[in-house]
C-alpha cells in the first residue's frame, strides 16, 4: 500500500530568536528521552521533528536560553 | 576516545572558544567545561565569571555546581556576589550542591556580606557542610534583620547538633516570624535537656497554627514522654485539627496511657483525617479503648475502619502477650 | 544518558526507603509478602532491603537531595500505619543531573543512542554479549562481553492510552519492553507476568495523582459523591479492584480530592506536585481551568503494562539479580523484585554490578556464532530493504488498540484467544511488510517488534495460571477465585525449541514468616469491597 503524509500539530515550540543551535548547541536534542528533536539544515534552529513526545520537559528545563516550550500534546490536552 | 562513546571534550579547545566574539559560541563552551568533569575545568570556569554577558556569566555559575571542593565553592562564591540576581540565583544553586566540607571557608566569609540574599545563601550552602566553625557566623546570623537569613542560619545550627546551639535555638522560637519559629521548633528536636523542651511546650501555644503544628509532631520524637504528655494532651482541645491531629500522632509515639480516653474522643469527630488517628490508640494498646474503638467499626469512611481494625489487633496481641 | 529513563525529570520521593529508626528490613520484607499475595522471592526483598540504606546514603553524598529535619537527618513520611518508607525529594529535579555528574567524574565511557536488540549466547548458553543499532544512523554494533546486565525499565507501551496518543503512557515511553523481548530470546525465564501493571492516573494526562505524596498532608481518592472509598491507598491490584469497582458501580468518576486542605497546605502540595516527575502536570490543569482548591482532579484506570515496580513481575532474578541465563543479569523495572520503585533499581544495579564484575573476573568470553549476527542483522535491517510497505507507527497503534481490546482485564479467555490471532497476523505483517524510510523510523520499528512480543507474552501468562490473584492485575473470569492449593506458585515463561512455554516455579520458604493474622489484613479488606 503506498504511503501518505499526514499533518500533526506538534507540541514542542522553538523561539528561534533565542536558540543558540548555530553556536554549537545540541542540548535539547542531546536530552530528550525520545530523540525526537533535531537542529535544522534550514534554519539551524532545534525543532520538533517527530510527534513522539512524553511531554516530560528535560528539552526545556535545560535549554540555557529558555527558548523551548512544551505544550500538553493536542490529543490529550 | 571517539567510537560510540560520549567524548570527554578536549579542555584547551573549550578554553579556546571562550575566546569567541560571539556570546552564543562562549556559553556554549561553558557548557562543555561544566560537563568535562575534570577539575582542570574549574579555573577556567572562575574566569568565565568577568565575562562581559550576563547569560555567558550565569553558565558559568551553573557549570561550576557540576564540581565540588574548595576552589570550585571561592568561584561560585564569587558568581554569588556578581551584580545580575540571575548569575547570583544560580550561583546560589550551585552553592547548595556542595558537599565537601573543605568548601565551607568562602561562605563562612560571606555570611556577614552586605547583600541580604548573599547571606542567605552562603548559610544554605554551609548547612549541607557541617563545619563547626560555621558555628559562629551562624549565631551571629539568628540576629539578622532579614527573615530569610535568620531561616537559614537556624538550619546550620540545627544540622550541627551541638549543645552550645540550644540558648540560641530556644531564642528563635520567640522569633517575629513563625516560619523562623517553625525552623527553630523542629531544629531542636535533636535536644533531649529540658530546657530545650520547654521552649518546645511553650510553642504548642504559639499564635501560629503550623508552630502548634509542628510543636506538637516534634514532642513525640523526645523520650521525656512523662514530661510532655499533659502539654499534648491539652493540645487536643486545639482550633486547628492539623494540630490535634499530630497531637494524637505523638502521643501514641509516647504510648501515653493516660491519653487513650482523651483520643478516643476524636474518633467521632468531623474531620476523617482526624479519626484515623486510632492508630494513635493501637500504640498505645490500652484495653479501655476498646469499646471505643468497637463502637467505631463501622465508620462510613474505610481507611478509619481500617485503622479501627488494625488497632483493635493491637489491643489483642498485648492482652495475649501479657497472658504469656 | 543524561535525561533518559522514568526519572528523566526526578522524583517526588522515595516510596520504599527502609530507614533504620523508622522501618526494619523484616518488617518491610513482609508487607510486600503481603502485598503480593505471598508470591515473592524473599530472599531478593530483604537482600534489598538491607542494602538500601546504604545506596540513600551514598546518594546523598553524590549531591542528590532528600527531604531532611532541621537536624539534617533524612525526614521520613508515615504514609499509613504499618511502616514508614516514603522519603521525599523536594528538590529530586536533581536526581538524574546528579548521577550523570558522578559518571563524567569518574570518566567512564557512555554511549548514547545505541539501542540494544538482542543478546548473544554462547554454545554453552552463556551470554556472549549484544547487538546494537544507532538511532541516528543505523550503525550495526555487536558487542562482545563476559557478563552482561538488562536494565531497560518497564514495558510501557503495552497498552495504548485512552487518548489514543502512542506516547501519552504513564511509563517513560522510551520503554518498549525491549529489555523483556531480549531476556526471551535469549531464553531467560521470565516471571509472573500476567501479574500486569495497572495505575490509577490524572484522566488524559496519564501521570501519576500521587495520592502517596498528597496523602500524608490528607489529600485522598474519592467518588463523585466526594466519599473515599479506597480501602488502600498503597498501590497494589487490589486497589485496582476497588477502583474498577467503584467506576462501573455508577458512582464514578473518581477523583483525587484535596480541596478541603487549608489553603497553606495546598500551595506545599502543588509546589511538590507541579515541580518535578512529571512538570508539565500543572501547565496540563491550567489548560483545563482545575485548581486544587476548587476542584477535585479527575482519574482514570490505565493502560496494562510490564513492570515490577507495582507488581511481581519481570525477569526472573535471584538475590544476587542472575537470570537463568549464566552471566546475564537483571535489574530495576524489568526484573521480577517487587515494588522496587527507584531505589529498588538504585540498590539492585549495585547487587548486579558487584557481582557480574566479580564472576567476569576469571571467565573468558564466550564464542558468538557468526551465524547468529548474521540473523540479527538481517532482522534488524529488514524494514529499510523495502520501498514500500506498513510504517511502524501504524503496527504499534494497531497492537496496542487489540491489547486495550482484549487483554486489559478482567481477563476472558474468548478474548485472549482472539487476541493470539490478530496478534499472529500483525507478526506476519511486522516480519514481512514493515517499512523503516530512516534511522529514526528503524528504532520505532524495533520497538514495535519488542511491544508485539510483550503483548504475545502478556497473553500467554495470563492464560497459564488458572487462578485470580493480585485484584485488577489478574482477574479472571473463568477462574474468578484465588487457589493457593494450585496456584501458589510464581509461573515462568521462556522460549524452549524456539516456542513460548510456561512452567510452575515453588516459591522458596520464607525467611521472614508472616502470621495468618496478618496475611487476613488484605484478605479482609477485599471482603467489605466485594459486599
Ligand atoms: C511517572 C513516574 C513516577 C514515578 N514516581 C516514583 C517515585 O516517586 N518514587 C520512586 O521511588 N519511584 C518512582 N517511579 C518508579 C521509578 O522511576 C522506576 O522504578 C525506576 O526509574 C526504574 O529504573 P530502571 O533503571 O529500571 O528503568 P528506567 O529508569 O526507566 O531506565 C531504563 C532505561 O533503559 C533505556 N532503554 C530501554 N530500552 C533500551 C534499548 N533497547 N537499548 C538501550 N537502552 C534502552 C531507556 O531509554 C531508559 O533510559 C516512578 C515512575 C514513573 C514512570
Ligand atoms: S537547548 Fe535551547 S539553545 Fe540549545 S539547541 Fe535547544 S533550543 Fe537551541
Ligand atoms: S518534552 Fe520530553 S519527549 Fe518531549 S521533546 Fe521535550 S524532552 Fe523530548
Amino acid at each position: 500500500m503506498p504511503l501518505a503524509a499526514t499533518q500533526t500539530s506538534v507540541p514542542v515550540v522553538v523561539d528561534n530568536d533565542k536558540c543558540i543551535a548555530d553556536k554549537g548547541c545540541t542540548v535539547c536534542v542531546d536530552v530528550c528521552p525520545l530523540d525526537v528533536l533535531r537542529i535544522s539544515e534550514m534554519t539551524g534552529k532545534a525543532y520538533m521533528a517527530y510527534d513522539e513526545c512524553w511531554y516530560c520537559m528535560p528539552c526545556a528545563c535545560d535549554c540555557p536560553t529558555g527558548a523551548v516550550t512544551v505544550n500538553i500534546p493536542y490529543l490529550l490536552k | 576516545m571517539g567510537g560510540p562513546f560520549e567524548a570527554y571534550s578536549d579542555l584547551d579547545e573549550s578554553a579556546e572558544r571562550l575566546k569567541a566574539a560571539d556570546a552564543g559560541e562562549r556559553r556554549v563552551a561553558v557548557m562543555e567545561l561544566g560537563h568535562a568533569g575534570d577539575p582542570d575545568a574549574i579555573p577556567l570556569l572562575a574566569g568565565v565569571l568577568a565575562d562581559p554577558d550576563a547569560g555567558v556569566r550565569r553558565e558559568g555559575a551553573r557549570a561550576l555546581g557540576e564540581y565540588d571542593g574548595l576552589e570550585a565553592a571561592e568561584a561560585i562564591a564569587l558568581a554569588l556576589i556578581d551584580a545580575d540576581p540571575d548569575v547570583a540565583a544560580a550561583a546560589a544553586d550551585s552553592a547548595a550542591e556542595l558537599r565537601d566540607p573543605a568548601a565551607a571557608d568562602p561562605f563562612i566569609a560571606l555570611a556577614g556580606h552586605a547583600s541580604a540574599s548573599v547571606r542567605a545563601a552562603a548559610l544554605r550552602a554551609l548547612k549541607e557542610l557541617r563545619r563547626g566553625d560555621a558555628l559562629k557566623p551562624a549565631l551571629e546570623a539568628l540576629r539578622d534583620p532579614d527573615p530569610s537569613v535568620r531561616v537559614q542560619a537556624v538550619g546550620v545550627l540545627g544540622f550541627l547538633k551541638r549543645e552550645e546551639t540550644i540558648p540560641a535555638l530556644r531564642i528563635a522560637t520567640a522569633d517575629a516570624d513563625p516560619q523562623i519559629r517553625r525552623a527553630a521548633v523542629s531544629a531542636l528536636a535533636f535536644a533531649q535537656s529540658a530546657a530545650a523542651t520547654e521552649a518546645i511546650h511553650a510553642a504548642l501555644r504559639d499564635e501560629d497554627w503550623m508552630v502548634r503544628e509542628v510543636a506538637a509532631d516534634t514532642l513525640g520524637n523526645g523520650a521525656a514522654g512523662a514530661l510532655v504528655a499533659p502539654a499534648l494532651i491539652a493540645a487536643l482541645d486545639d482550633a486547628f485539627w492539623q494540630v490535634r491531629l499530630k497531637a494524637a500522632r505523638s502521643l501514641g509515639r509516647l504510648r501515653a496511657v493516660n491519653a487513650a480516653p482523651r483520643i478516643a474522643a476524636s474518633l467521632v469527630a468531623p474531620q476523617v483525617n482526624l479519626r484515623k488517628e486510632a492508630a494513635a490508640l493501637g500504640e498505645i494498646a490500652a484495653a479501655s479503648s476498646r469499646p471505643h474503638l468497637e463502637a467505631a467499626r463501622d465508620d462510613p469512611d474505610p481507611d478509619v475502619r481500617k485503622t479501627v481494625g488494625w488497632a483493635l489487633r493491637q489491643i489483642d496481641r498485648r492482652a495475649a502477650a501479657r497472658e504469656a | 544518558m543524561k535525561r533518559s529513563g522514568a526519572i528523566s525529570m526526578g522524583m517526588d520521593g522515595l516510596n520504599n526507603a527502609v530507614i533504620p529508626g523508622h522501618a526494619t528490613p523484616e518488617q518491610y520484607t513482609k508487607e510486600i509478602t503481603i502485598a503480593n499475595d505471598g508470591i515473592v522471592n524473599q530472599a531478593a526483598v530483604l537482600k534489598y532491603a538491607q542494602r538500601c540504606y546504604g545506596i540513600i546514603e551514598e546518594l546523598d553524598r553524590f549531591g542528590i537531595r532528600f527531604a531532611k529535619t532541621e537536624n539534617g537527618d533524612f525526614a521520613v513520611k508515615k504514609v499509613h500505619h504499618l511502616g514508614s518508607y516514603v522519603l521525599p525529594m523536594p528538590n529530586g529535579d536533581t536526581v538524574k543531573k546528579a548521577l550523570y555528574r558522578q559518571l563524567r567524574r569518574a570518566r567512564l565511557l557512555i554511549s548514547n543512542r545505541y539501542m540494544a536488540t538482542r543478546l548473544l549466547t554462547g554454545a554453552d548458553g552463556r551470554i556472549a554479549g549484544a547487538i546494537a543499532v544507532n538511532t541516528r544512523s543505523a550503525e550495526f554494533l555487536v558487542i562482545r562481553a563476559k557478563t552482561v546486565i538488562l536494565c531497560m525499565g518497564a514495558a510501557g507501551r503495552l497498552g495504548l492510552p485512552a487518548s489514543g496518543y502512542l506516547f501519552g503512557t504513564y511509563e517513560n515511553a522510551a520503554n518498549s519492553g525491549d529489555g523483556y523481548a531480549m531476556a526471551y530470546h535469549a531464553g531467560a525465564a521470565l516471571a509472573n507476568l500476567e501479574c500486569f501493571q495497572i495505575n490509577p492516573l490524572i484522566k488524559d494526562y496519564n501521570g501519576p495523582a500521587c495520592a502517596y505524596v498528597a496523602g500524608p498532608f490528607g489529600a485522598y481518592t474519592a467518588n463523585n459523591e466526594g466519599a473515599r472509598f479506597i480501602e488502600c491507598d498503597y498501590w497494589s491490584g487490589q486497589m485496582m479492584l476497588e477502583f474498577f469497582n467503584e467506576l462501573k458501580s455508577g458512582k464514578g468518576p473518581v477523583f483525587l480530592k484535596l480541596n478541603h486542605l487549608h489553603e497553606d497546605t495546598i500551595a506545599e502540595i502543588e509546589s511538590i506536585l507541579h515541580k518535578v516527575e512529571r512538570p508539565s502536570r500543572g501547565e496540563f490543569h491550567a489548560g483545563r481551568g482545575t485548581d486544587y482548591r476548587r476542584d477535585m482532579i479527575e482519574m482514570h484506570i490505565s493502560e496494562i503494562g510490564f513492570c515490577s515496580g507495582h507488581s511481581a513481575s519481570g525477569v526472573f532474578v535471584d538475590e544476587f539479580a542472575r537470570t537463568t541465563v549464566p552471566g546475564l543479569y537483571a535489574a530495576g523495572d524489568m526484573a521480577s523484585v517487587p515494588h522496587n520503585y527507584m531505589l529498588g533499581a538504585f540498590t539492585n544495579g549495585a547487587i548486579a554490578g558487584e557481582d557480574a564484575a566479580e564472576q567476569a573476573y576469571g571467565l573468558d568470553f564466550a564464542e558468538i556464532d557468526p551465524v547468529d549476527i548474521a540473523r540479527e542483522r538481517e532482522r534488524v535491517l529488514a524494514p529499510t530493504r523495502r520501498e514500500d510497505g506498513i510504517p511502524p507507527n501504524q503496527i504499534e497503534y494497531k497492537t496496542r488498540r487489540l491489547v486495550n481490546d482484549y487483554l486489559q482485564p478482567p481477563k476472558v479467555r474468548r478474548k485472549y484467544e482472539l487476541a493470539q490471532a490478530r496478534f499472529a497476523e500483525i507478526r506476519d505483517d511486522l516480519e514481512n511488510r514493515m517499512l523503516a524510510r530512516n534511522a529514526h523510523e528503524l528504532l520505532r520499528a524495533l520497538e514495535a517488534a519488542s511491544i508485539l512480543d510483550c503483548a504475545d507474552m502478556a497473553a500467554f501468562a495470563s492464560l497459564y495460571r488458572q487462578e485470580s490473584r493480585w485484584g485488577l492485575y489478574h482477574l479472571r473470569t473463568d477462574y474468578p477465585a484465588k487457589d493457593e492449593a494450585n496456584w501458589f506458585c510464581h509461573t515462568l515463561l521462556s522460549k524452549r525449541d524456539g516456542r513460548m512455554t510456561g512452567e510452575k516455579r515453588a516459591v522458596d520458604p520464607y525467611i521472614v514468616p508472616v502470621a495468618d493474622d496478618e496475611k487476613a489484613l488484605y484478605g479482609k479488606q477485599r471482603l467489605r469491597a466485594s459486599a
